[in-house]
């Protein structure tokens, strides 16, 4: 039962085990330590964008988004319809009132 | 978002004028429709489906016109429809300043207008040709 590893007892091994590493074995996996790190580091952004984050963002997910875009949609569809129709109306009242004014046509057509 | 910026590519395509649509043939209009623009029976057919449609809208108010209004809206008509977009475009800026000239000096402007047609009716009945009066070139 003495040879009973527990985890305190394996992790005080693996603390002697590396005291005793030499310095250019130790100094060997702190630099790949420190290379791994960095890789992460520069990585991580180009994932973001890679994976397409930020159009994600622009796709509404919930209900509640959806409902907000489309009413935003039929504000702007109606509102630019309306525009439209004021245009058009201007438009026709301009051309009956020069077609039918006192003063004849050609004093404002050039 | 995605659907907002499909909705507002789609609203040019939703309020514009219904230019896809198939021109419609002078048979096709209504009586009315086809008492207003009388004077364009004729050549309606050949007419640009935009240009008809700018058309029918005018032709929805003349029966709303005076029969004085009524007769210049059918003589000027056809001078009118064979005008060129742009030149009916300046037509409306023109009017559009004119009515913004105060009111005194409008009637100045249609005094010296309805002078000067007495003047050319006077020559035509005279038969004298026509000559330019002072101050034009």
């Amino acid at each position: 039962m003495t040879n009973e590893l527990d985890p305190g007892k394996i992790a005080r091994l693996l603390t002697q085990g590396t005291r005793q590493m030499d310095t250019s074995t130790l100094s060997a996996l702190a630099d790949a330590r420190q290379n791994a790190l960095k890789r992460q580091s520069v990585r991580a952004p180009v994932v973001a964008l890679s994976t397409g984050r930020w159009t994600h963002n622009l796709i509404p997910h919930s209900a509640q988004q959806w409902l907000v875009t489309g009413l935003l949609v039929a504000i702007f569809v109606v509102a630019a319809g309306y525009w439209h129709h004021s245009q058009e109306q201007q438009i026709s009242e301009l051309d009956v009132a020069i077609l039918t004014d006192d003063l004849p046509i050609e004093v404002f057509v050039d | 978002m995605r659907s907002l910026l499909i909705g507002l590519l789609l609203i040019p395509l939703l309020t514009s004028s219904p230019v896809s649509a198939a021109p419609e043939s002078w048979q096709s209009l209504s009586p009315p429709q086809q008492k207003a623009l009388a004077p364009l029976k004729q050549q309606w057919d050949g007419l640009s489906e935009a240009q008809q449609h700018r058309l029918l809208k005018t032709a929805k108010r003349y029966t709303h016109l005076t029969h004085e209004q009524k007769q210049r809206f059918h003589e000027r008509l056809t001078v009118w429809s064979k005008l060129t977009p742009e030149q009916r475009e300046a037509a409306r800026e023109k009017y559009r300043a004119f009515k913004k000239v105060p009111a005194e000096k409008r009637e100045q402007v249609k005094q010296m207008v309805r002078q000067e047609q007495e003047r050319k009716a006077q020559q035509a009945a005279s038969g004298v040709p026509a000559t330019p009066s002072a101050g034009q070139p």
